[in-house]
């Protein structure tokens, strides 16, 4: 809510609209907060006003599914087949053959640097032992891609051709990728059975979009000139689409590939929750909860090095590069055929090495030993955020404040001392011009008071459409009503409430976090040097990945939840505030110092207004990542929707899995286009 | 077009209307049908601006003729590349008809229209439009790829039009290897490939800068003076269109405000926006003497400063320096062909310092 300030308020005397919003918000949090206890109805939503969505989904869906599922079966039937053989090359193939042929393509592609990556990364592999899951993971992704690049390229294609059919294709992309990944896979397991091939199929989904976004764009960013010399040259529709556009477009398709491989790579290792195929996510699933800390870490980093290797060379394909010497790649070819040659005759081992197998246990030894001996210092940090941060947040400081925890009771004295300093504040607020700022503090003190997750359905959704209200219109403030209506009389609003709460908690602290980190990064190019690496490195692990090091600390719970959300939520939010600041213009930065502006005042004064629609969008895709992580950190343990969606895949809930995985794609969606809102507001108010 | 009369006309439009906005061909229409006198474009023009459509050509009429380099001038937005596009047909315009050599292209199905691409019509881009996928070669091979040419034969007429635009020795290379001027001959030749009768060509030396703009400017007249193409060359910068034109189109608004020769344009602007442009221009170097011969030649001419009818304005006034009676002028055969007043011949040149010098 603090973003309501940010854009409307000390825009003058008058009443703005930010202001007429908050005040709105305000009087209705009062009416609940006084008249609550009265009358039930305005805290929760009447349980007699609830229809069951879910069986209602569930029944429709089910029935959906029953048709199709023959199809789908013959499908499955037919698509396993060259899983298998893909499967069966890769894991009989000597590994020095595959390692060899990894590297000399690395060569092809990029030089000495990438045949080092592709053979340093392969060979971590061969001595993690893990040789065979790995091929097992590489088979689903070598199926799933093509797959996921042919559709992608002819949804991309479809759009580009009929621009009739774009919006609709937007909106299916979206859907698609905000309906969190969990939630797919259980009507998908219903239409294809247990087995890999739901992980394959689900990638394939789940992968396709992000090839047909950027084939839509590559094709619409192809110059107008060339398009038309294509036409001037007498090509027909269809050649100037294949001979002219889509290579004019090849960069950009070729990064839209780079995404779709690191799409299906994420999505195969999450499917492995299935089971039945024993691939390396399972490996980790499966240690991970046995708490072989170890073994779990060393098959992460195994996944984590596919998805660098996989990630740095197809990037680099998307690079603009001089062609290298064929000779040496096959030069480099040959020497792993002779190896493996050799391999073969003595004594080749299909699961590679297993050299890091004591290497694995010591950090597992290591972690105990150091969670032994800091258990104090952990749980403290564990504790401190739970009691003091994360619980009143949930459920109020009303409810939160314990003698156990605080030292005292909270009790209504408490409340009025509470509200009566946070109305002095707002009051201050207001009186130095900061109407609307002043009003948001109060209202934030309501809601820290009763608690996210208790917090009055009306509170809420008016909340939501007053936000609507100022960033957009009255469009969006239907668009946020009827959607969260949805939720609420679907009875999952306690859940969704709960998920709201925890993503909402990552998101404030990926927001302060990262926003800091962009700024010293744009201030300071050493501390990029340090920031970049990491975040590169963080935004190529796959989302399961990020579970294992907040498990080997924090064990099961809420609190591990929230870090590895915020691990891997944080990154847009860096990157886009360093952006949004660095890009000023420098004629812009020229003026403010040639005005007599310091470095910081031109920070302030010039940069960060000029960055506010970049951070905004940052802030966008850090609430889109929380979402998504969220639902995979039910695994260990988190409340709400996630866990729900993850119930449901346990236990074929079609109607379950997809009302939930709905509900979450709403808050998405919701939360998506508030912030794009502000963010087109203020790109408005800048004019650009 | 051989058995074509030689004065006909390569390229005619007629009535050419190009209005950007939902539904403008019946908005076009309602407005035609509203207005007083339909052949007022004017307020048809205002009509649909009211209605918030774009007139972006209103009514554009002229004719190109074989072997003509027939220049647009405007300043952007004044709708010259969209005149452009609705003449290759690159964009469908409203309301009118083009005829490439008495062919109402407009008519043409997709069919007809790729077979005259292929053909009869080439076409350079402001930004050259290569591709960047493909090498110097490929690049100017392509329309004769479309063609269906084979690859040895495509490799040779290349090789020939890239000799042409001063080119050989780059085969091989890609677009993004070449500078801006050697890019657009990349551009010049791929449109010639074909060997077009028709050659559009879209601000093409815009982007580059002034000294390779020259260059490719007197490069482009030395192969039109041997191709002798019929061209509609788009442009925004006066000096190009008085260098280059047979004939000269100004726009503005969407409107071709005025057709002539380079020296009508700078003698003879029809208004005061012409008169603008051409204010910087000295006028002595377009204009020739012939343009300011009196109607009669007087009986007596005292003096002669042997003036020649191809002569420029400003050679011819500095000949004249002191006289004030009428003198002759000769042809290259040495016969008397007519008479200028000196008077006359310093107005020409100072057609406008009696506006521009009064400020």
């Amino acid at each position: 809510m603090a973003v309501v300030e940010e854009v409307s308020g000390g825009r003058g005397l008058d009443i703005t609209r930010g202001a007429k919003a908050a005040l709105l918000v305000l009087a209705v949090g009062i009416t609940c907060r006084l008249l609550g206890a009265q009358f039930d109805w305005l805290v929760a939503w009447p349980e007699a006003l609830t229809v069951p969505m879910t069986d209602w989904v569930g029944a429709v869906v089910g029935w959906f599914l029953s048709v199709f599922k023959p199809v789908a079966r013959a499908f499955s039937y037919l698509i396993s087949f060259p899983m298998e053989w893909v499967g069966a090359v890769l894991r009989y193939s000597p590994w020095p053959l595959t390692v060899g042929l990894v590297t000399a393509l690395g060569w092809l592609i990029g030089g000495a640097r990438m045949a080092a990556l592709g053979f340093f990364g392969l060979s971590f592999v061969v001595i993690s032992g893990y040789w065979t899951e790995g091929m097992n993971t590489l088979a689903l992704v070598a199926v799933s891609v093509p797959l996921a690049a042919i559709m992608g390229m002819a949804i991309g294609i479809a759009a580009f051709e009929f621009p009739r059919f774009k919006g609709a294709v937007n909106a299916l992309l979206d859907i698609m990728q905000t309906v969190p990944t969990f939630a797919y896979l259980t009507p998908l397991i219903v239409l294809f059975g247990f087995g890999p091939v739901v992980g394959l199929i689900a990638s394939a989904i789940y992968a396709a979009p992000p090839m047909a976004r950027n084939v839509l764009l590559g094709l619409e960013r192809v110059e107008e000139d060339i398009r038309e010399a294509a036409v001037m040259s007498g090509g027909t529709r269809r050649q100037q689409l294949f001979l002219i556009e889509l290579p004019a477009a090849g960069q950009q398709i070729m990064v839209g590939f780079n995404q779709c491989l690191m799409a299906a790579l994420s999505m195969v290792i999450i499917a492995a929750v299935i089971g039945g195929f024993k691939d390396i996510g399972w490996e980790v699933l499966l240690t991970m909860r046995k708490a072989q800390f170890g073994p779990a870490f060393l098959a992460g980093t195994v996944i984590v090095v596919f998805a660098v290797v996989i990630d740095r060379m197809s990037a680099a394909l998307a690079e603009p590069r001089e062609p290298q010497s064929k000779r040496v790649a096959l030069g480099i070819f040959a020497i792993g055929a002779g190896v493996a040659l050799w391999s073969v005759f003595a004594g080749w081992s299909p699961n590679g090495v297993a050299w890091l197998d004591g290497w694995a246990e010591a950090v597992d030894a290591g972690v105990g030993t150091f969670t032994a001996n800091n258990g104090a210092t952990l749980d403290a940090v564990k504790n401190t955020s739970m009691f003091y941060g994360l619980l009143p947040l949930r459920i109020g400081l009303a409810d939160a404040v314990l003698p156990f925890t605080w030292g005292f009771q909270w009790t209504a004295m408490h409340s009025l001392m509470f509200f009566a300093a946070s109305a002095a504040i707002g009051g201050l607020l207001a009186w130095r011009d900061h109407l609307t700022a002043g009003v948001v503090v109060v209202i934030a003190a309501l809601l820290l008071e009763i608690g996210i997750a208790q917090a009055p359905w009306p509170l809420m959704l008016v909340g939501a459409a007053a936000l609507g209200w100022v960033a957009s219109g009255w469009k969006l403030v239907r668009l946020v009503v009827i959607l969260l209506g949805l939720i609420l009389i679907s009875g999952l609003w306690e859940r969704a409430l709960l998920s709201l709460y925890l993503s909402g908690a990552s998101v404030a602290a990926c927001a302060f976090v990262g926003g800091v980190l962009g700024f010293l990064s744009a201030m300071s190019t050493r501390v990029w040097t340090v920031v970049r690496p990491i975040c590169d490195m963080l935004q190529t692990i796959p989302l399961f990945v990020f579970l294992i090091p907040v498990l080997m600390f924090f064990q099961i719970g809420e609190f591990s939840a929230f870090l590895a959300i915020c691990m891997y939520a944080v990154v847009p939010m860096i990157r886009y505030t360093r952006q949004g600041l660095i890009s000023t213009p420098e004629e812009m930065i020229e003026a403010a110092t040639a005005s007599g502006a310091g470095k910081w005042q031109t920070m302030f004064e010039v940069r960060a207004p000029y960055a506010a629609p970049t951070i905004l969008l940052g802030l966008n895709q850090t609430i889109l990542y929380a979402f998504a992580m969220l639902v995979i950190a039910a695994l260990i343990g988190t409340t709400g929707l996630g866990q729900s969606i993850y119930l449901a895949l346990g236990q074929a809930d079609v109607g379950l899995g997809v009302t939930a995985g709905a509900a979450m794609a709403i808050l998405a969606l919701v939360a998506d286009r508030l912030v794009q809102g502000f963010a087109e507001e203020r790109r408005k108010a800048l004019g650009l | 077009m051989t058995d074509k009369n030689s004065t006909a006309p390569a390229i005619a439009v007629e009535g050419l209307w190009q209005v950007f906005g939902e539904h403008a061909e019946k908005a076009l229409r309602t407005a035609r049908e509203a207005a007083t006198n339909p052949e007022d474009f004017h307020a048809v023009a205002e009509d649909l601006m009211a209605r918030g459509l774009i007139p972006a050509v209103r009514d554009a009429n002229f004719e190109v003729k074989a072997g003509e380099l027939f220049v647009i001038m405007g300043l952007s937005g004044s709708g010259k590349s969209t005149l452009i596009r609705c003449i290759s047909r690159l964009i469908e315009p409203t309301a009118g008809s083009v005829r490439i050599d008495g062919e109402d292209i407009l008519k043409a199905n997709e069919k007809r229209l790729i077979d005259l691409r292929r053909n009869k019509l080439g076409m350079v881009f402001q930004h050259f439009g290569l591709f960047p996928h493909m090498t110097v070669t490929d690049n100017v091979a392509f329309p004769l790829k479309m063609q269906g040419a084979g690859k040895a034969e495509r490799r040779k007429r290349a090789h020939e039009v890239l000799e042409l635009v001063g080119l050989n020795g780059r085969e091989d290379a890609y677009p993004r290897n070449l500078s801006g001027g050697q890019r657009q001959r990349v551009g010049i030749a791929r449109s010639l490939a074909v060997n077009p009768d028709i050659w559009f060509l879209d601000e093409p030396f815009s982007a580059l800068d002034p000294l390779i703009r020259r260059q490719l400017q007197d490069e482009f007249l030395n192969i039109q003076a041997t191709l002798q193409k019929s061209i509609v060359f788009i442009t925004h910068d006066i000096q190009e269109a008085l260098k280059l034109a047979d004939r000269i189109a100004i726009m503005r608004d969407g409107e071709v405000v005025q057709i002539g020769t380079p020296e009508d344009i700078v003698l003879r602007p029809v208004n005061d926006y012409v008169r603008e442009f051409t204010r910087d221009v000295p006028k002595g170097r377009h204009a020739r003497v012939e343009s300011v011969m009196l109607d009669k030649t007087p009986d007596s001419m005292p003096d002669d400063p042997k003036l020649k009818v191809g002569m420029r304005l400003d050679i011819a006034l500095e000949r004249c320096m002191d006289l004030y009676e009428p003198v002759p002028v000769w042809d290259d055969a040495g016969n008397m062909v007519g008479a200028v007043n000196p008077a006359e011949l310093a107005a020409a040149l100072h057609v406008d310092d009696d506006t521009g010098g009064a400020a």
